[in-house]
């Protein structure tokens, strides 16, 4: 038999017998569905925490302190002293507040720091400046804004030069930043930068949230974490503080990642078992109904090759077939996910493409039982079943 | 055309071994219209399906065309029915769900021939039956006469020497019947050897050979001398 005639037989079979086939696909088509939009899901939401974190690079280190530990702005000088090299070192107060214009208000994070923060290399300004040294020094009422208050205050006019209400004080905006997507913890497009000072007068308090450190490389970074839980162990005790590298971060997101996307596949591989389950059971009953038309095949010339053919890519047909709706079922629901779901999503051909290695494989080792068994049919018993 | 020299065939049925066959010699000559008659459990049904490779002999020996196909395995078996032998079943044996032409064509699938000549050469076939205006019609649209032909058509279009018919008007009515075994002469005479497995001393009859069994033994073996062509059809 040519393969021509193998896959139209194959095409025929499954013809026959619309409605089965279709319900026996509903397996195959759920799991490749299943595993386009769960991967598109994981992916967009990993996608923009990754491209964040590489901006930032891998040799910062985060520094909070436990309830109870003195942490000031002193502290940066004192790091700065006890480390062999040079790092920079930048404190950051933090709130959440209410900010407002005349027109209107809404929420944001209010970080207290330093003209060094931008030095960190975390952002950059689509318009005016950062906060400078002068500002900062003076505690003057500037602020500089993230990208998406612009959006929320100020309708995405320019604010540079307007005024902003921030805990009862007008501020005057002088800079704003370029949008950085959703990083670790909150978005810093919702953040307002003033200047450390006027946040230590308007939360009446010097007590850090965090100090963020900047090595030259990871090495130093390494070293600096080492020497700095040192320092921090025998100034105030174990535990003062807690030092994480944004290495460790990033492999703390990876591993999770990792395991979204085992738990991911996992879901979807269990989802396809049963698919071709389904496809092993529908095929053996096929084989079964089919017994007596094997034996004439048989009788006319068949081979085993030809029969076990027949039936695996009947098989295959059946998963195949499942496999492209559900692509396209996947991919349709792929579309409209941003209908549905605040988080973003991200479509992923290689989702696609194993998906669709899967439902064949899944087509051919269930398809492959019912197959053999089939070709193994004594002609004589085959022709002579009564079904 | 046909050599069987100590054909015997036993069966298991539970613990006994029942033997249908037993020590089955005879030769059925090229061009021969054949005719294995017996009351039914003779064994002459089991004989045709060893003749056909569908069965096997437990021991004894099967020359096809002068080569020995006793110990060929399935797949030479299935190339040897699909070239040298073409089938008429009592219960017509159509796939239900493949029209009169396409189950005409089935043989073909299997030689590789492509689609369009298969197609060419089955309605071909079906028109030499006398059914070219049944071509799209499924078995269970048709009568048993116009099956038991479709199913005839079927077995020629290979144009295989051998035709085997088992009790191919079993099922059929006496008019009927009759057209059947008619359009096998008439094949015979056109140079198929052809081996017809019938109950039926009308159609043995109408046989030049005639091999007749009697609990697996083969109780007489005559060729007469008329010719097919003298046999009223």
């Amino acid at each position: 038999m040519t393969w021509k005639d193998s896959v139209r037989i194959a095409m025929a079979g499954m013809w026959a017998n619309k409605l089965r086939a279709l319900l026996t696909m509903l397996g195959v088509i759920i799991g490749v569905s299943a595993v386009i939009v769960l991967v598109a899901i994981g992916q967009g939401a990993s996608a923009s925490v990754t491209s964040r974190i590489e901006t930032l690079g891998t040799n910062v280190l985060f520094v909070t302190p436990a309830g109870g530990t003195p942490f000031s702005q002193n502290q940066i000088a004192e790091i700065q002293r006890a480390v062999p090299f040079p790092v920079t070192a930048v404190g950051i107060m933090n709130t959440p507040a209410k900010v407002a214009t005349l027109q209107t208000t809404s929420a944001a994070q209010v970080i207290g720091t330093d003209a060094s923060y931008i030095d960190l290399g975390a952002l950059t300004m689509a318009a005016g400046h950062f906060l400078t040294p002068t500002e900062a020094d003076q505690g003057q009422h500037v602020a500089v804004v993230g990208a998406n208050l612009v959006a929320s205050l100020f309708n995405g006019n320019s604010p540079i030069g307007q005024p902003i209400m921030v805990m009862g004080q007008q501020f005057t905006v002088v800079g704003v930043l370029n949008p950085v997507g959703q990083g670790p913890g909150a978005s810093q497009d919702n953040a307002l930068f003033i200047p450390m000072t006027t946040a230590q007068y308007l939360l009446g308090t010097n007590q850090l949230s965090e100090i963020m450190i900047k090595t030259a490389t990871p090495n130093q970074a390494d070293l600096t974490d080492n020497l700095l839980t040192n320092w921090y162990t025998n100034r105030f005790g174990a535990n003062a503080v807690t030092i994480a590298s944004e290495d460790q971060v990033l492999q703390t997101l990876q591993a999770t990642r990792a395991t979204l996307t085992e738990l991911l596949a996992g879901t979807a591989a269990i989802a396809l078992i049963v698919g071709g389950i389904g496809i092993m059971n529908i095929m053996l009953v096929s084989v079964t109904e089919r017994t007596r038309e094997i034996g004439i095949r048989q009788a006319l010339g068949a081979t085993r090759e030809d029969i076990v053919l027949q039936f695996l890519l009947e098989a295959m047909a059946i998963s195949l077939t499942g496999g492209v709706l559900g692509i396209a079922m996947g991919t349709g629901l792929v579309s409209l996910a941003p209908l549905f779901l605040k988080t973003p999503v991200s479509f992923s051909w290689f989702a696609v493409a194993l998906a669709f290695v899967f439902s064949s494989a899944v087509g051919l080792i269930f398809g492959l039982y019912p197959a053999i068994k089939a070709s193994g049919l004594e002609p004589i018993h085959a022709l002579r079943y009564d079904g | 055309m046909i050599r069987v020299e100590s054909l015997t065939k036993d069966y298991l049925l539970g613990s006994e071994t029942f033997r249908a066959l037993h020590t089955v010699s005879f030769e059925i000559p090229n061009g021969m219209l054949a005719a294995i008659v017996g009351q039914s459990g003779s064994g002459k049904s089991t004989l045709l399906n060893i003749l056909g490779g569908l069965d096997r002999p437990t021991v004894g020996q099967y020359w096809l065309n002068g080569t020995d196909v006793s110990q060929l395995n399935r797949d030479a078996w299935a190339h040897e029915r699909n070239h040298t032998l073409g089938f008429v079943f009592q219960s017509f044996q159509l796939i239900p769900t493949l029209t009169a032409w396409d189950n005409v064509a089935l043989p073909l699938v299997y030689r590789r021939i492509p689609l369009k000549e298969r197609r060419l050469r089955a309605r071909q076939a079906l028109n030499d039956v006398g059914l070219e205006h049944r071509l799209g019609h499924k078995p269970a649209q048709l009568s048993g006469g116009q099956q038991q032909r479709v199913a005839i058509a079927r077995a020629l279009i290979g144009d295989p020497p051998l035709l085997l018919a088992d009790e191919p008007t079993g099922n059929l009515d006496t008019q009927t019947g009759e057209e059947i075994i008619a359009l096998l002469q008439n094949l015979n005479q056109r140079g198929h050897t052809v081996v017809i497995v019938t109950h039926s001393p009308d159609v043995a009859a109408r046989c030049r050979q005639i091999i007749q069994l009697r609990d697996g033994r083969v109780v007489s073996n005559q060729i007469s001398e008329k010719s097919a062509s003298e046999v009223p059809s």
